[in-house]
């Protein structure tokens, strides 16, 4: 049976140390590229005509630009938009990397946890930043909330402080988790395929239901790649809101 | 019917009895042809915001999961390095992961709300349909 592991391997392509640390390019870096490669040509290659009646591609890109808009008109307002560049660019790549992840033989650039969580401290910081940039020590509310009791402030402050440390690990762990898992899923059910095939007697006849089994898995890794992408992009845009408006 | 002119023996404004007849004919099955079609897009159009709200709700059913473990997790850890640091073990470990709890169940309460209040806006309050009751007393 083949190592359900192995497609999470990461190999050096070219071997770089820089100051002695391991900077090498490796097959994770090799696919980030495609994956911006492939998002940058897309968006290019769609608006080259500008037509006011769209070709279906620039439909496709428009849709994507409405999708994120409208996310982040609903969660933050039109104040949000500032924020637009950013959002855009994660949702982008997160859709993508899960998609191009999908392709057989294709690495999953989103099923290592240092890249998701690399992703999601980049948001934590951001809401930080712009937290104490915008209401200075205000934001500060954001663990005061309303109406509580001066008596047990202390514990409801240390549960906000707990709540809001867990945001980034939440936020990294499930996009990271379900893809590794889907993509596990994938492989040991195809493996399954070959054992049947491979086995005597009887139990070659089982071989066709792993195989819809897969078909089903992979359907259903589509939706998954979509919802955690627009998952990650959601709390990315609540967790931004939290910035701009810190009181509960 | 303005533009008519009178003692033209209806060839051009007038419309002749039978004609008429037809063109009203033809005018209720025009009504009612509009009428279907509008009628199939509003129920397309409610299909497809059910569709879109089916798959908003897994979104938000996958998150809720995860947001209570790594409360957990998080008050955890900062008890555990508080005790190393202070060198109180086990106790800040044993409060924090309980308050690392209470966080928790927080999170999915307040996530909850939130699905509450978009499924609101969405739907205009109404949720479902609303069901005759069996026994009236």
């Amino acid at each position: 049976m083949p190592d359900p592991i192995h497609q999470f391997d990461l190999e050096r392509l070219f071997h770089l140390n820089l100051f002695g640390y391991d900077a090498s390019f490796t097959n994770s870096s090799l696919y980030m590229v495609v994956v911006v490669v492939a998002i940058v040509g897309f968006l290019l290659y769609a608006i080259q005509t500008r037509s006011l009646v769209p070709t279906r591609l620039q439909s496709l890109a428009e849709m994507a630009y409405e999708f994120v808009a409208g996310m982040i008109r609903d969660s933050m307002g039109e104040e949000g938009m500032k924020f637009f560049p950013l959002i855009f660019t994660l949702f982008m790549f997160i859709f993508a990397a899960n998609m191009i992840g999908l392709i057989p033989g294709a690495f999953t650039v989103t099923s290592h946890v240092i890249v998701t969580a690399a992703l999601a401290l980049l948001v934590f910081l951001t809401v930080i930043i712009a937290g104490f940039a915008k209401n200075g020590l205000g934001f500060l509310k954001l663990f005061v909330p309303d109406g509580v009791p001066i008596y047990v402030l202390p514990l409801v402050s240390a549960i906000e402080v707990i709540s809001f440390f867990s945001r980034p690990i939440s936020h990294s762990l499930r996009l990271f988790a379900n893809m590794l898992a889907g993509h596990i899923t994938l492989k040991v059910f195809a493996g399954f395929i070959v054992m049947l095939l491979g086995s005597a007697g009887a139990a070659k006849f089982l071989m066709p239901l792993p195989l819809i089994a897969v078909v089903g898995i992979t359907a259903l890794e589509f939706l998954v790649a979509f919802l955690q992408a627009y998952v990650f992009t959601m709390l990315t845009c609540m967790y931004l809101n939290d910035a701009l408006h810190p009181s509960h | 019917m303005s533009t008519q002119k009178q003692g033209n023996g209806g060839s051009r404004g007038e419309l002749r009895h039978d004609d008429k007849e037809a063109f009203e004919r033809r005018l209720a099955g025009l009504g009612k042809r509009l009428g279907d079609v509008k009628s199939r897009e509003a129920a397309e159009s409610m299909a497809s915001r059910g569709r879109s709200s089916q798959n908003r709700g897994m979104a938000y059913g996958l998150r809720m999961a995860s947001e209570l473990v790594a409360a957990v997790l998080v008050g955890g850890l900062i008890g555990y390095a508080l005790d190393h640091f202070l060198g109180t073990k086990p106790w800040l470990f044993l409060v924090m992961f309980i308050l690392g709890f209470a966080a928790g169940v927080t999170n999915v309460m307040r996530s909850y709300d939130r699905v509450q209040r978009d499924v609101a806006k969405t739907t205009g309050g109404n949720i479902g349909h609303a069901v005759p009751d069996d026994n009236d007393d």
